[in-house]
């Protein structure tokens, strides 16, 4: 297994290059010919294909193509180059599980195998932006509170003290341990002190931000788990490596975020998939991530719910649960915003895509592409848990020939998708209950998806 | 081979992003006598009329755009001193400059719209990313550009976008140029909060606000 050190040696090692030649000239003709040697071909027919033989050429097709391409750094302006040696020794080596939370809510996210029963990791997802921190905090509390959560995000705040939190400045600096300060308190409120937050810092998107205010007298736990993210596609900077070599070094738990961008340098579904794939790969063999937050994402439409993105999901889902010991979550984003029946349709075309394909976990569906403000509910979350349940319940085809049936209804409506309610037009902000007519509407897509056959509680 | 013809085989050798084959076929063209801007407009231009189509629709991606454009560029080079030397001005839509902002090292999103504006026939001058912004300001000022296109895909980037906008106020500057921002976490009520020109959520939507930006 490979340290950071092995990897910043790569980094001011390796073949220097303009990082317009690794976008044009290295990346993409690379991909494509991939693609094309290995036969990776979209079908546009089944978007939760079940075919073993094919997610493992697809693995193949990943591992060439890494050995090929490698990583850029943008620090230095060289490609950081691995050999297939190094890949599978490093896939052998991964532990393929890590131990998110403590006391009472700790847990063991690991692996899962497609078509396995087995619930996958539930993570709830808040890490969108709120209008105030009292709407911020209700929503870290109402979510943490449902039954069935193993980890949560943490919002980002926007502003401290009337300033903004712009990158790099000591607003960033405060802002990130405030926010990481209140959203501890409301885990306690809602009787989960020990619950896993697996986006840390998400207030502090520079590194040195982000290393200061992770010292544990600010709050985090080294059974937290920070985000590292790579730049689309297939690009590190100096600062996220040192990030990661920090909390390698102070025993905290790294997650790898990347986000494949189908339809930009990736290209096509079947191109995006090798790339998707390859870099669940990176997760491993460059991170030595202990887990991943990965999002295939269109470029057009900015959400991962289009046939081609959910083909793309399941096939890597599969390539990797498969071949690749990572605990991967799957990390959604909707269209549609929350209080609507497409919001749900969506959510539930993508969970059933991954946790059918064998995704050990998944995120809670961001409606609203993550962008409206105050744009998440507690009943998105109960939603997003029923159908994690009900999709570990199906194999593949079953899950395909639904999911085929909830594209239908949702998919001409991706481009002008309805934005739906805040939290707070649809949501008694003093009782913390739903509207009734939220409610109903709630319970008329369940019936629906029961009529389809969704196994549902 | 009548002119039809050689047009169309201008368009099919952009369309392939071939650029051996754009290059032989640009050069027969010239041989042939035709005229410099006909080539340009009746072939060359049609063939990234259709990529950009497909590509709009969602039928081709970004390495389809980018193959036909630099097929498109390398024609160009044939091309464009037959069009300078008969004093022949091509017609552009304006100059746009665009930058990822201080602190964001994301290039996609701003790749995509540089590209599709190219092809829409603005005159691009593409800073690249992690730009301050005083070098977005100096850059403006040196190209003398109409619109600045400002990228973030960070929350914490974001201020940035409003940093150039408010420094342009300070410095007399604001009515020179009008500001486009786009980005992930951007939207449109932003864009008016901060007192941008557009927004545009899309590639497609920024060439289209430009376009009526400039004719203001």
């Amino acid at each position: 297994m490979l340290t950071m050190l092995d990897v910043y040696e790569r980094a001011v090692k390796g073949p220097i290059m303009a990082e317009k030649d690794f976008d044009l000239k290295v990346f993409t003709p690379q991909l494509m010919e991939i693609t094309k040697k290995y036969d990776i071909r979209y079908d546009k027919d089944n978007p939760v294909p079940a075919d073993d033989e094919a997610a493992d050429n697809l693995f193949e097709a990943a591992v060439e193509f890494l050995t090929r391409v490698g990583v850029y750094c943008q620090g230095t302006n060289r490609v950081m180059q691995f050999s297939e040696d190094e890949i599978r020794q490093a896939l052998r080596e991964a532990p393929g599980k890590c131990f998110p939370g403590a006391g009472k809510d700790a847990g063991v996210m690991g692996l899962r195998k497609p078509d396995e029963n087995k619930y996958p990791w539930f993570h709830c997802g808040t890490g969108i932006a709120f209008s105030s921190e009292e709407a911020m905090t209700n929503m870290v509390e109402g979510c943490a509170s449902i039954s069935g959560i193993d980890s949560i995000s943490f919002p980002a705040l926007e502003f401290i003290r009337g300033l903004p939190s712009v990158g790099g400045t000591p607003a960033e600096f405060y802002a990130a341990i405030r926010g990481v300060n209140i959203g501890m308190q409301a885990l306690k409120r809602a009787g989960r002190p020990g619950l896993s937050v697996m986006n840390l810092i998400s207030t502090a998107a520079t590194a040195q931000s982000a290393m200061a205010a992770s010292a544990p007298q600010f709050g985090c736990r080294t059974t937290d788990g920070w985000l590292c993210g790579a730049v689309a596609e297939f690009k590190l900077d100096l600062g996220v490596m040192t990030k990661i070599a920090y909390l390698k070094s102070s025993g905290c738990l790294v997650g790898a975020e990347t986000a494949p961008i189908l339809g930009g340098y990736c290209g096509g579904p079947n191109s995006t998939a090798v790339a998707s794939t390859a870099y669940i790969i990176m997760g491993v063999l460059v991170y030595n991530a202990n887990y991943q937050l990965h999002f295939p994402v269109h470029f057009k439409y900015g959400c991962t719910t289009t046939q081609d993105v959910l083909w793309t999901c399941s096939i890597s889902a599969q390539a990797a649960s498969r071949n690749i010991p990572m605990p991967v979550i799957w990390d959604p984003y909707c269209a549609a915003g929350p209080n609507t029946k497409m919001y749900m349709y969506e959510a539930a075309a993508y969970i059933l895509s991954v946790v059918a394909s064998g995704g050990p976990s998944f995120e809670t569906c961001h409606p609203a592409k993550g962008v409206l403000v105050d744009g998440f509910t507690p009943m998105d979350v109960k939603w997003n848990v029923e159908m994690g349940k009900a999709a570990s319940r199906l194999t593949r085809p079953q899950a395909n020939e639904i999911v085929k049936q909830l594209l239908e209804k949702y998919e001409s409506r991706l481009g002008e998708p309805p934005r739906g309610n805040t939290y707070l037009e649809c949501y008694d902000t003093t009782t913390g209950k739903p509207s009734d007519d939220y409610v109903r509407l709630y319970d008329e897509v369940e019936e629906e998806l029961t009529g389809m056959g969704v196994p549902l509680d | 081979m009548n002119q039809q013809a050689i047009f169309d085989n201008l368009a099919k050798a952009i369309i392939g992003g071939d650029e051996t084959e754009i290059k032989e076929n640009t050069q027969t063209a010239v041989d042939d006598g035709l005229a410099p801007l006909d080539i340009v407009d009746l072939g060359l231009s049609k063939g990234m009329e259709v990529v950009g189509a497909r590509f709009e629709s969602g039928e081709a991606y970004l390495p389809e755009l980018l193959m036909a454009s630099n097929a498109f560029n390398a024609a160009m080079e044939i091309v464009k001193p037959l069009i300078e030397a008969g004093k022949q001005q091509m017609a552009k839509h304006g100059t746009f400059l665009l930058a990822t902002v201080k602190g964001d090292l994301h290039n996609i999103g701003k790749d995509i719209v540089g590209t599709v504006l190219d092809t829409k026939g603005f005159e691009i001058v593409d800073l690249g990313i992690d730009k301050s912004t005083l070098e977005i300001i100096e850059a403006a000022q040196k190209h003398n550009v109409d619109v600045i296109g400002l990228s973030s895909l960070m929350t914490t980037t974001m201020p940035y976008q409003k940093e150039v906008i408010d420094t342009l106020k300070e410095m007399g500057l604001r009515d020179k140029f009008s500001v486009l921002v786009g980005g992930g976490p951007t939207n449109q009520q932003w864009a008016e909060d901060i007192g941008a020109d557009g927004y545009g959520e899309t590639a497609m939507d920024a060439v289209n606000v430009a376009k009526k930006l400039l004719q203001k």
